[in-house]
Order: C-alpha cells, then sequence, then structure tokens
C-alpha cells in the first residue's frame, strides 16, 4: 500500500466512520435521543490557561478526545505576523494549555503548525505560540513550519466547489485534529472561525478560494474533521480582521468555546460578534451539507 | 624574523588565517537573516565596512564622511604597517581564487607587467566618477560581486540540489532510510540553508561574474588581484609604503628564482626584489626559498617595481575621463520623469544620493526576509545595474520587517525603527478594474484587501449591486486604495490570486523618500 493509497483509505475510511460513530461519549441520555444534539461548552474566566480545561470539563475532558499514544494536530490560527493583545492569532496560552491537556491525555506525538499568510518565522515569534509551547518542554510536541513537501493532492468526493486539492498530510493521517481558530472579523467572509481556519492546512493558490469560499470551506470540511474544535474568544477583533494590527478594533471577552461539532461552535460564536449564524456563508454551507448543527437552539450548550 | 626553522612553515599560518576569514565570511553570510528578533544579533555586514575602496567611493559621492564605513580606515592604516596583507590573508574572494587555483595549472611565465596598470586606472575612474554622481565601484568591488554570486546563485543552488536529494529521498525512499535523512535535512535547514528558496533576478549574470573573476586565473594566477581589482589597487598604493615588508635575495642567493616561480602575485622581479605594491604577504617565497634568504624588515631600502607605471598625463585623463561621463547622464529620459515602476526599499534615501551611496553587495536582498528585493537591471541606468528594487509579484514588503536598512553598510537603506518604517511610503497601489475579479467579472475576492497590512487599511471595499458574467444579480466587494494609507508594501499585488499578471500593481507614486511631486516635471 503506497501513501497515496494509503490516505485515500484513511480519507474513506473517516468520512465513513466519523460519520457513523457518535463521539460523545458523556451523556448516553443525549444519544439515545432520536436526533443527536451536538454538546458545546462555554467558559468565561481571565486565566486562559486555566479556561481551557474548565471548558473542556463539560465534554468530559481531553480524555475524550485523546487516547494514550495517539498522533495529535493541535491547529491555531498563527496566520499573521501579530502579537496576542492584537487578537490576530490564537492566544498563545491558550494554546499552551491545550498542549499539555493533549500531552496530559498521553498523546505520543503532538504538531502545532499553520500555514502562514505573513512571514512564517515572524508569525511563529509575534503570536507568542511558538515560544509558548516551547515552555512546555517536552519532546513529544514540535511546533513546525510547514514543510511544502506534505502537501499531497487529495480528492474530495463531496465537495461542490472544490474536487480536488493539496492538504497537508499531517493534518490527515493523524489520530486526532484539534482546530484551535481566534474568533474575528473578516472582510469578506464577515467572520473567520473554526471552518475558516482549515485554510491553515491546504496548499496551492488559497487566494482563489475567496471566489466562492463559503461552499469551498465546507467542501474542505468534508475531508478535514477535526475531533475537537476549540474557539479563542478570549478577546476578539471587531473591524479591520483578520489582521487588525490596533487594539482599540480588540474586545476582551475572555470566552471559550468548545465543541466536537465544528459548524456548532461556528454558529454559537457568531453571537458574539451580534451576529447569527445564518449570516456566515460558510456555516450555512456546511450545515447543507450535514456537516454539523447550527440552530442554536439544538445545540446543548453547557456553560462552565 | 622569520625563517623556514620554525617548524610550521609560514604558508601554513596564511592558510589557516585565510580558512579562518572564509569561514567567518560564510558564518555571517548565513546570518544574513532574520533570527527570530526584529533586530540583527550580528554585524553581518562588516565585510563591506572594512573596505576602503567602497568607503571612499560612498564618501565622494556623498561628499560626506559616512560613520558606518569608519572601519575602513582601519585596514588602511593596517596597509601602511603589512602592506596588502589584507588580499592575502583576509579577502574571501582572494581565498576562493587561491582555492580554485587547481582548475587553472600554470606553465607559462609568471611575471607579465601588461595589465598591472588597469587596477589603477579603475581606480582612479571609480574615485572621479564616484564625486560626479555615477557611482560603479559596486560593479568591480570584489566583495560585491562575491556576494552577489553567493546571494542570488550559488546559496539558491545548494539550497535546491539539498532540498531536490532530500524531497526524493522523502517521496521515494523506505523508512528506514527517512529516519536517517530526515533528521539531517532538518539540521541542515536549520544551520546551513536558506529557510526557505530563494529567486533573484540577474541571478545567472551575478554567476557569471564571479566566474568570470576566477577564471581570469587562467591567463596568469591572481590575474584579477594583480591587475583588475581596484580595492587591490588602492592598498597597493598604500602598501608602497609600508613599514613592515618582505626582503628578497640579495646578490649572494643562489639565483634560483624559487620565489619568483611561485609568487602568485609576480611580485618578485628578475632580481629577486620583491614589490611592495603587490605582494600580498602569502609568505609562499619565505617558506620555500632553499637559502633561507627571504626575510621581514621594519623599514629599509624599497626594492622592487614601486611605481604605478600611470604618467602624471594618464592619471589626469582618468580623472577627467570620470568627471566627463557624468555629463551624460543627464540626457536620459528618466532624468526627467523616473521608471514608475521602480519601488526602493523602505528607507532608502532620495535616488541620487541612493544611487551614489549603494555599493551593490546585495546584503539587502540577502537578507530580505519576503524576497521582494532584487536587482535592478536597467531601469535606473547603467550606473543601477545590482541596485535593490521591490518586486511585489514575486515578494512583498513585510509590514514589522527593517532588515535591509540594517544590513546596508552604507546607509544607502536608512535604519528604520518600527515606527518609522509603517509610516515609510514606497510607493502605492492601484487597481487594474479589466482584472479584478469584482470588477471584471462579477466574482468575489478582495484577497488583497484581507491582507493590506495596514492597521487602518488601504484597502477597502464599496459593496455593489452588480450583474456577474452568468447574468446573476449579486452583491460585490469592489477592493479600491485609500491613497493616505497605503504605504506600497505590495502584499497586495503578490497575493492577488490570479494567476498571471496581478490586478493590483504598486507603483513609486507618492514615496516619502522625494517629498511631493518635486521628482517629475509638471507644468
Amino acid at each position: 500500500m503506497d501513501r497515496r493509497q494509503f490516505i485515500k483509505d484513511v480519507l474513506l475510511w473517516s468520512a465513513g466512520a466519523t460519520l457513523a460513530i457518535p463521539q460523545f461519549r458523556v451523556l448516553p441520555s443525549v444519544l439515545a435521543a432520536e436526533k443527536v444534539q451536538p454538546l458545546l461548552a462555554v467558559a468565561k474566566g481571565e486565566d486562559y490557561f486555566a479556561l481551557v480545561s474548565r471548558v473542556l470539563a463539560p465534554l468530559g475532558g481531553m480524555g475524550n478526545f485523546v487516547r494514550p499514544g495517539d498522533k495529535v494536530v493541535v491547529k491555531p490560527n498563527i496566520g499573521w505576523d501579530r502579537n496576542p493583545e492584537q487578537a490576530a492569532n490564537t492566544h498563545p496560552q491558550v494554546v499552551k494549555a491545550l498542549v499539555a491537556q493533549v500531552l496530559q491525555a498521553g498523546a505520543k506525538k503532538v504538531l502545532v503548525f499553520d500555514r502562514t499568510c505573513n512571514e512564517e518565522r515572524r508569525c511563529y515569534a509575534n503570536s507568542g505560540i511558538e515560544k509558548a509551547v516551547r515552555e512546555l518542554d517536552d519532546r513529544r510536541v514540535r511546533v513546525e513550519h510547514v514543510d511544502r513537501r506534505k502537501f499531497v493532492p487529495v480528492k474530495i468526493a463531496r465537495g461542490k466547489a472544490l474536487t480536488e486539492w493539496e492538504i497537508y498530510k499531517d493534518a490527515l493521517d493523524c489520530d486526532c485534529y484539534i482546530n484551535v481558530p481566534v474568533a474575528k472579523h473578516h472582510g469578506l467572509s464577515r467572520l473567520t472561525l473554526g471552518l475558516k481556519n482549515t485554510m491553515g492546512v491546504i496548499g496551492g493558490n488559497r487566494g482563489s478560494l475567496h471566489q466562492n469560499l463559503g461552499q469551498s470551506l465546507a467542501d474542505l470540511a468534508t475531508v478535514i474533521r477535526p475531533k475537537l474544535t476549540v474557539i479563542d474568544a478570549t478577546r476578539i477583533l471587531l473591524r479591520s480582521g483578520p489582521q487588525g494590527g490596533d487594539v482599540k478594533d480588540v474586545k476582551k471577552t475572555d470566552t471559550l468555546i468548545a465543541s466536537a461539532d465544528p459548524v456548532a461552535a461556528d454558529a454559537y460564536a457568531t453571537t458574539l460578534f451580534d451576529l447569527k449564524p445564518e449570516e456566515i456563508e460558510s456555516t450555512m454551507a456546511a450545515y447543507r451539507m450535514g456537516l454539523g448543527e447550527m440552530n442554536l437552539d439544538k445545540i446543548h450548550v453547557l456553560t462552565a | 624574523m622569520m625563517s623556514r626553522s620554525s617548524r610550521i612553515p609560514a604558508y601554513v599560518w596564511r592558510r589557516f588565517g585565510q580558512s579562518l576569514f572564509f569561514a567567518l565570511f560564510l558564518f555571517l553570510f548565513i546570518k544574513t537573516d532574520y533570527s527570530g528578533s526584529d533586530e540583527l544579533t550580528y554585524a553581518v555586514n562588516i565585510l563591506f565596512r572594512i573596505d576602503p575602496l567602497l568607503a571612499f567611493c560612498a564618501w565622494l559621492a556623498g561628499k560626506t564622511v559616512i560613520a558606518l564605513m569608519l572601519p575602513a580606515l582601519i585596514t588602511l592604516a593596517l596597509t601602511f604597517v603589512f602592506g596588502r596583507f589584507f588580499c592575502g590573508w583576509i579577502c574571501p574572494m582572494g581565498t576562493l581564487i587561491d582555492g580554485s587555483r587547481f582548475f587553472f595549472p600554470h606553465g607559462k611565465e609568471n611575471f607579465t607587467r601588461d595589465w598591472r596598470q588597469l587596477k589603477y586606472y579603475l581606480l582612479f575612474f571609480l574615485l572621479a566618477a564616484s564625486f560626479c554622481s555615477l557611482p560603479l565601484a559596486g560593479y568591480v568591488d570584489p566583495f560585491s560581486i562575491l556576494v552577489r554570486g553567493f546571494t542570488f546563485a550559488l546559496y539558491p543552488a545548494l539550497d535546491h540540489g539539498v532540498t531536490a536529494f532530500f524531497t526524493f529521498t522523502y517521496q521515494h525512499g523506505p523508512d528506514w532510510l527517512n529516519a536517517v535523512t530526515e533528521p539531517v535535512y532538518a539540521l541542515l535547514k536549520d544551520h546551513i540553508l536558506p529557510f526557505r528558496s530563494m529567486v533573484y533576478s540577474l541571478s545567472l549574470f551575478s554567476l557569471l561574474l564571479l566566474l568570470i573573476v576566477i577564471g581570469l586565473s587562467y591567463l596568469e594566477r591572481r590575474f584579477f588581484c594583480r591587475n583588475v581589482c581596484p580595492l587591490g589597487g588602492l592598498l597597493a598604493l598604500v602598501s608602497r609604503f609600508s613599514v613592515l615588508r618582505l626582503h628578497g635575495g640579495s646578490a649572494e642567493c643562489n639565483k634560483c628564482r624559487q620565489c619568483r616561480k611561485v609568487c602568485r602575485m609576480g611580485a618578485i622581479d628578475e632580481e629577486r626584489n620583491i614589490a611592495t605594491a603587490d605582494c600580498t604577504l602569502c609568505l609562499d617565497c619565505l617558506a620555500l626559498c632553499p637559502t633561507n634568504r627571504i626575510h621581514f624588515t621594519w623599514g629599509g631600502e624599497r626594492t622592487g617595481v614601486q611605481a604605478t607605471g600611470i604618467s602624471r598625463r594618464a592619471f589626469v585623463a582618468t580623472l577627467t575621463s570620470g568627471f566627463v561621463v557624468s555629463l551624460f547622464l543627464p540626457s536620459r529620459p528618466f532624468a526627467r520623469r523616473p521608471e514608475p515602476l521602480l519601488v526602493r526599499p523602505p528607507g532608502a534615501l532620495a535616488e541620487k544620493d541612493f544611487l551614489g551611496r549603494c555599493v551593490r553587495c546585495g546584503e539587502c536582498m540577502k537578507v530580505c526576509i519576503g524576497n521582494a528585493l532584487h536587482s535592478t537591471w536597467l531601469d535606473a541606468g547603467f550606473e543601477g545595474v545590482f541596485t535593490p528594487r521591490l518586486h511585489s509579484r514575486i515578494g512583498y514588503c513585510e509590514y514589522n520587517c527593517t532588515l535591509c536598512g540594517q544590513v546596508c553598510p552604507t546607509g544607502a537603506i536608512r535604519k528604520l525603527t518600527m515606527k518609522e518604517k509603517h509610516a515609510t511610503v514606497i510607493g502605492r497601489a492601484y487597481f487594474d478594474k479589466n482584472l479584478c475579479l469584482p470588477y471584471a467579472r462579477g466574482i468575489p475576492c478582495i484577497v488583497c484587501e484581507e491582507h493590506c497590512p495596514t492597521p487602518d487599511k488601504a484597502i477597502r471595499f464599496r459593496e455593489v449591486a452588480s450583474i456577474n458574467n452568468r447574468g446573476e444579480s449579486v452583491i460585490l466587494k469592489q477592493p479600491y486604495v485609500v491613497d493616505e494609507l497605503c504605504i506600497g508594501c505590495g502584499i497586495c499585488e503578490n497575493k492577488c490570486p490570479l494567476p498571471g499578471r496581478a490586478a493590483v500593481i504598486v507603483t513609486s507614486e507618492g514615496e516619502s523618500r522625494h517629498a511631493g511631486y518635486s521628482l517629475v516635471d509638471g507644468y
């Protein structure tokens, strides 16, 4: 079996299996219901490191997503050469705490990376993420720059706008993919949340996705399926996104949102900006493809 | 007094010294890169700052003493003591030429003076021309040729070769092989190779120039150093008066002329006198003299051919030609209207001063984190070749980066603070609505707006009801530039997703180094 075949198999298997097997083992009563109500946890607090374990607790903790010996990818938004106060990247403490949780759950290997928009090294440094994760000083963790050799062409069988795209190998063949976007304003898509964060694991001319962004992101969501989405809304960029640069555009919200349902996580985060989930095209497109729940009244929100 | 009786031959020390300085050169070359902090940690440009030729040319061009270049005086002072030791011990170009000598076996007589004056003519011409706003020193300065050849051609070639090899093993090799090769590749990437593959305009031309300099050794050993190098010429002028010098054979020696035969600079004449203007203190003769006749002396009688061989008339004519050539420069069209696509790096001085000070060392292009700076060809005249320009479609100027100003050895690109950088306008973007998707085809895009780095975005959009090419009514976001906010970084042009030409283009319009529109000939 060659590498390409392996990836195809993984994709087919995961496409089928993740849809078929419920991933929530927390509340059997919920599972018993005819239609599964996705769980979503929300936590507020000023200690962002501690906030991560608090928001995961109602979902059964990290142990519910990461099994001992797993290869895990933690994918923050490190897209911009901006500092944490400017709210263009995921908060370093959130990333650090998540990685710490993943390690505690017994992961064999944790990879943190993003395909950045600004120069890679500047983004990794200025975002504070590289330093924060390295502080954990654990040999199992690697903060890596994207290696262009690792983008492999992947068929997107269910895609409507995209039928094939290059995707980062490590994001595909890990045991657990954890998406850690930062919630912020975006000129074209209004907001960038979990689904948009997937742009950081794909290759090619990403700008061309903008021509049908909402559907493209939903198409990508059929093949890149996070087991867990943690949306960093500790501070949110209200204008001049996705880069920002002026702290006047940043609002402190001290919030983390976590869910196994990527669409539900995005839908809920939308409300922080006083917008409705249906105003975000990618949320709508993904919902229509059955990739998750966007109706807020059908999401089981657990406040931690 | 040194002699062959010492256990280690003198030339071994010289070779050790050469290797050491060459290693230092390579180290600083590799370190001419972003290191994780906004400020560079090493004085990576020091090689150019100890070059008295470039210093004098830049000082004459700017009619001022540039403090950054003061270390060049140390080289001169040491030359007064030791002669052309710099050429024999320190100059990495000299070391490279020496190192490549095995490609150029010599059977012919090793002492012609035919070309010897060329370096002096070049030197005088360059100095005069620099004074008259015709800066050409960077074309023939050995370090400039060397660093350009390394930066634009050799280093990218090394990267390409290594990466191709490890990509092959990665894609086709078995796991056990990758377990070995991948860590090696990671190590090379961390310490030797460029962070990412780089491209440079004029790369092959720069390589050719470097190869020519080395290849000239086919004619004579160290042909370039003996005859062409104007820096060598300047040091030769000074070393005629050097205090410490090698003293050749005397009447009593065996006249075996072994010394003359081994001299790489052809500095020893029939009578075994050693010309200090040519001797680079390689010490080969010292070690190889069978009778131990050659030794160092302090002061004493000057022997050998010391004169430059240039007549007073030729000297004056050379200086004059430097002045005269400069008179023709303003006859060119861009003297009235500069090439609008010629965008200079942030912190670049006004064009005339910039050209005068720029020594074409290529350091800014080496360090440019966005691979945005490239060699100009003829857009700024024949005197502007190899000066840096921004090629936004290839790379963009990173908003928070100030590295080019940090490495510039002459201050042709000023060192900017982050705050100054953010306010420095190098040009301005405009949209080509015939290409831009929301205008031309009714398709959403605004990747440019997304990437525009000014906190108050210089690229914004209007929401416009329109009909797309399929006849559907759509609300489109059509981008536009706010001139007062645009600094010309070029990220919009760079990231424009169109496959060919970008629909947003940066020109030098409004650049802050020229106040207002004073450059442009209006009405």
